[in-house]
């Protein structure tokens, strides 16, 4: 297994509608098992970034200078066949308001097949069985229920456990999870949270994770990148950025999270155990 | 929205087109030539001098019928958008005020009305109703009205809905108020928008009904007609249906236009449209580009 | 890798033992919903639509004798013949003995000469369904052709073009193209007769030359709309997230043209399908004349000229219930291919 999952070096991205630079100069690193947060107000270029990484920048948008190593392959050679292929089966996302992320006309189950089918060529009848599997693995109850769905039927959480579920089934190397649990009620967040935990410990699977909730943040990742404005205004471990930032920005963005109860994370015992 | 229409060189073209057609429309009879009903002995001569359009099968001359003739349809046309307007308009704005009940009654009397067809039920109005034009764009005007009925209600509601009519009703604003202010602005440029399809509908309508020879007793010339006895003698003159088709294809390509412009303008801009298509053509040259270069590499 | 169900403690699952009736009931829910809806939106409007047609014909001051005897007919002869055809009997006698032949099949018989209509009517029908039918299969192959390729091309020359024309076909009434097909391929040029109607059991070639004109005229109305529609609806469907998320996934642009985004984008154009279906049979009263056809546009021209009220009636009657039957059909169809476009999402 390579030493990194993803190296994104100097990554600058123009917008060329407001043409203002939407990401200026980002760089971090994630490996295997690793979780990296990456955190911002709306508009500091999270987004822009994860679509970067993705090679599914919206129109108008240009990557103007930067690398992004994917797996040891240089993104920006990447034909869009090439990028087909390793979507979903080396790099996959799960995105904010599940629903709108599932084809309405069809049943969840069998997008979730169709997946499987598709990336790791399994036959219908042993798709449809290893489908029924992951949305267990997921917590998910009455599987074979859910499975014949339409996506309106269901509540948010239960999307967006399928959406981990969709996007973790040809095994990717690193999932990225933009504001996931943002639109959905505190204790589904808890649930999803924990199973992001619980898949980057089994799986060995790398997480970057996008929020503007630092909470979510603190209890999943190690190391944490802010942004702001498009650039990165600070940088590193969990402990060091949110005991003892060095940029103002930090400090602002922490000092307005203490309402949430985020003092039991800046404590390390309490961390420790949190985390285990 | 007026500003941007005016900036819109399509605005002009087909609004020239339109007037000049509603200009024939009420003057036609006056401005032909010749006597439309005055036959000749040169019967089914081609275009010329003395008759521009050639004349039919019996020496009359075709510009003369074909002007006097104008005032049928494009007045039909009129007609028929107008009464489609009010009809579809009135309960439209209504319904969002009137509750529940009335919405119901009236989506299911519009449900009836889409399910007829145009000409199947003009022409059956004419039978029941009396052998008339305006009876035809009568029953005509009816079934084009769900299409005003749903936009002015969509309009409507969306306003009514709206969190600034909301304070302002709070304020004492009447409904009548609300209306003249908030709604009538927003609804305009959609119903222009449809008045301009059933026109051309309507004018189609009045041509086809003429046709088959419903509503305008011969001799008296109408577009419709003339077609009529056109394809009789389609093998001495092929060109002849020409002149009145010219017509009304002009008629209902200007009000098209004319949609489409209302919908231009009150619209998204042209800008992003350019952007997007310099960058995708900059992307595709990125990776060419690319492309060679790693072919380089590789080689 | 099922040895992650495994690894993974699942909390509750409680696997209902009824997972598979719950199952089969939630799909029997869905299949009678998707009919039972349509079905009930079909029963008022023809019920209303019928009851409209009744009244019309119920209020006009027309009378057999005007069609039979035209102006010779005296006040006297008018009562004689009215009384005969049942005309002074109450008017909900009338309504509710004319409804109840209705849905026997009976449409009344003709003032002109006493066939009954359902008969006059049925023996024009097969020359109409053909012109219309042919005519549907022209507008729905060619504009969901056109439509698909401006879609797939959009903002390009080849969309612009295909956008122009479409524009400029959708403005010609089918009695105009069928007029300018005629003088151009029949007397122009000789390709095609140009007129009258060979039924298909004199050969498949003779059959299409006659119908090829009036279908190709009563269709083009169709094709732009579906082309116009399904470029919007497929243009429309891209932008949605669901596209977005098949991408990440790793789904090829096939796949996501085919199984997701044809799904969703032509829904609208297959409702729009059910509203254009009256152009159709509309336009058949012209290009019927047009082509000396002797079908069911025809007869309706004649009878309104005639003023023989239970034939237009009848007429008026077989249009709804080929309007709503058609539109039901497409409905349900809707409701199978793309449940969220019949949703109206």
């Amino acid at each position: 297994m390579p030493e990194t999952v993803l190296t994104v070096d100097e990554l600058t991205v123009h917008n060329h509608f407001t043409d203002v630079p939407a990401v200026t100069g980002v760089s971090f690193a994630v490996g295997p098992g690793q979780v990296i947060g990456i955190v911002g107000e709306s508009g500091s270029g999270k987004t822009i970034t994860c679509r970067a990484l993705l090679g599914l920048l919206p129109e108008l948008f240009e990557i103007t200078a930067g690398s992004i190593r994917l797996l040891g392959r240089d993104t920006a050679l990447l034909t869009e066949k090439e990028w087909t292929a390793l979507r979903g089966s080396s790099i996959s996302a799960v995105f904010q308001d599940p629903a709108s992320y599932l084809n309405p006309s069809i049943p969840v189950g069998r997008q979730l097949e169709e997946v499987l089918r598709i990336k790791t060529g399994l036959p219908r009848k042993a798709a449809r069985a290893r489908a029924l599997d992951l949305l267990t693995a997921v917590h998910i109850r009455d599987a074979e229920y859910v499975y014949q769905q339409f996506p309106h039927e269901l509540s948010g959480g239960m999307l967006q456990r399928i959406l981990i579920a969709i996007a973790i089934a040809p095994e990717p190397a690193i999932l990225i999870a933009d504001e996931a649990t943002t639109a959905l009620d505190v204790t589904v967040q808890a649930e999803i949270i924990d199973l992001l935990a619980d898949l980057t410990r089994r799986l060995g699977l790398a997480l970057i994770v996008v929020s503007h909730d630092l909470a979510v943040v603190a209890q999943l990742c190690q190391r944490i990148i802010v942004l702001r404005g498009g650039t990165v205004v600070e940088q590193g471990t969990v402990e060091q950025v949110l005991f003892s930032p060095q940029h103002e920005y930090t400090r602002l963005l922490i000092d307005e999270h203490h309402r949430f109860g985020l003092d039991r994370f800046l404590t390390a015992s309490d961390r420790a155990e949190a985390r285990a | 929205m007026l500003p941007r229409l005016i900036r819109l060189p399509a605005f002009w073209v087909a609004s020239g087109i339109l007037l000049l057609i509603l200009f024939l429309g009420v003057f036609g009879h006056a401005l032909a030539p010749l006597d439309p009903l005055k036959g000749s002995p040169a019967v089914l001569a081609s275009p010329s001098a003395a008759h521009p359009f050639g004349t039919d099968y019996l020496g009359r001359d075709v510009l003369s019928r074909v002007l006097a003739g104008a005032p049928v349809s494009v007045l039909g046309a009129v007609e028929v958008a107008g009464i489609a307007l009010v009809c579809g308009t009135v309960p439209g704005l209504l319904s969002v005020y009137l509750g529940r009940a009335f919405e119901w009654l009236t989506l299911r009397i519009i449900d009836t009305l889409i399910a007829l067809p145009f000409l199947v039920f003009a022409v059956a109005m004419t039978a029941l109703l009396g052998n008339g034009i305006s009876q035809a764009m009568l029953s005509v005007g009816l079934l084009l009205a769900p299409v005003f009925y749903r936009v002015s209600r969509a309009a409507a509601l969306q306003v009514s809905s709206s969190q600034y009519v909301e304070a302002a009703t709070l304020a004492g604003a009447s409904a009548a108020w609300v209306l003249r202010r908030h709604i009538l602005p927003k609804v305009l440029a959609p119903l222009g928008i449809a008045a301009a399809g059933a026109a051309g509908t309507g004018l189609v309508i009045v041509a086809s009904l003429t046709f088959l020879g419903i509503g305008v007793q011969p001799p008296a010339p109408t577009w419709g007609g003339l077609l009529a006895s056109d394809l009789g003698y389609l093998d001495y003159q092929p060109y002849a249906p020409a002149f009145p088709i010219a017509l009304i294809v002009l008629t209902v390509v200007a009000l098209n236009l004319l949609a489409d412009v209302l919908r231009d303008a009150s619209g998204q801009s042209g800008q992003v449209l350019l952007k997007k298509r310099a960058l995708r053509k900059a992307a595709k040259k990125k990776r060419r580009v690319l492309a060679i270069t790693r072919a380089v590499q590789e080689g | 890798m099922s040895a992650e169900a495994e690894i993974l403690p699942i909390p509750h699952v409680a696997r209902a033992a009824s997972a598979g009736s719950s199952v089969a009931l939630l799909r029997l829910r869905r299949v009678a919903i998707a009919v039972a809806r349509p079905v009930g939106v079909f029963v008022p409007v023809f019920l209303f639509a019928t009851f409209i047609t009744f009244l019309l014909g119920a209020v006009t001051g027309l009378s057999p004798a005007y069609v039979q005897l035209g102006d010779a007919a005296t006040p006297a002869a008018v009562a004689r013949l009215n009384h005969q055809w049942g005309l002074d009997q109450p008017f909900f006698v009338r309504y509710w003995s004319w409804f109840s032949a209705l849905l026997h099949g009976d449409l009344g018989k003709s003032w002109s000469n006493g066939v009954s209509v359902s008969e006059l009517i049925g023996q024009r029908m097969t020359i109409s369904l053909s012109a219309a039918g042919l005519a549907l299969i022209i507008g729905i192959v060619l504009g969901a052709l056109l439509g698909i390729l401006a879609a797939l091309t959009a903002s390009s020359l080849l969309d612009r073009l295909i956008t122009s024309f479409v524009s400029f076909i959708s403005v010609l009434p089918p009695f105009v193209v069928g007029i300018a097909l005629v003088a151009v391929l029949a007397v122009g040029l000789h390709w095609l007769p140009s007129a009258g109607y060979v039924p298909i059991s004199a050969g498949f070639g003779p059959w299409l030359s006659h119908i090829l004109m009036p279908a190709l005229a009563l269709s083009l109305e169709t094709v732009a709309a579906i082309a116009r529609q399904l470029r919007a609806g497929l243009v429309g469907a891209y932008q949605q997230n669901y596209v977005l998320g098949a991408r990440v996934r790793g789904l090829g642009p096939r796949r996501i043209f085919f199984v997701h985004v044809l799904r969703n984008g032509a829904g609208p154009s297959l409702a729009l399908l059910g509203l254009h279906f009256p152009n159709l049979l509309g336009g058949a009263v012209v290009t019927e004349t047009i082509f000396a056809l002797s079908g069911f546009g025809v007869f309706a021209s004649q009878s309104a000229l005639r003023g023989d009220v239970p034939a237009v009636q009848g007429i008026l009657v077989v249009s709804i219930v080929l309007v709503v039957g058609f539109n039901l059909l497409v409905n349900i169809l809707l409701n199978r291919i793309a449940p969220a476009a019949a949703r109206g999402i």
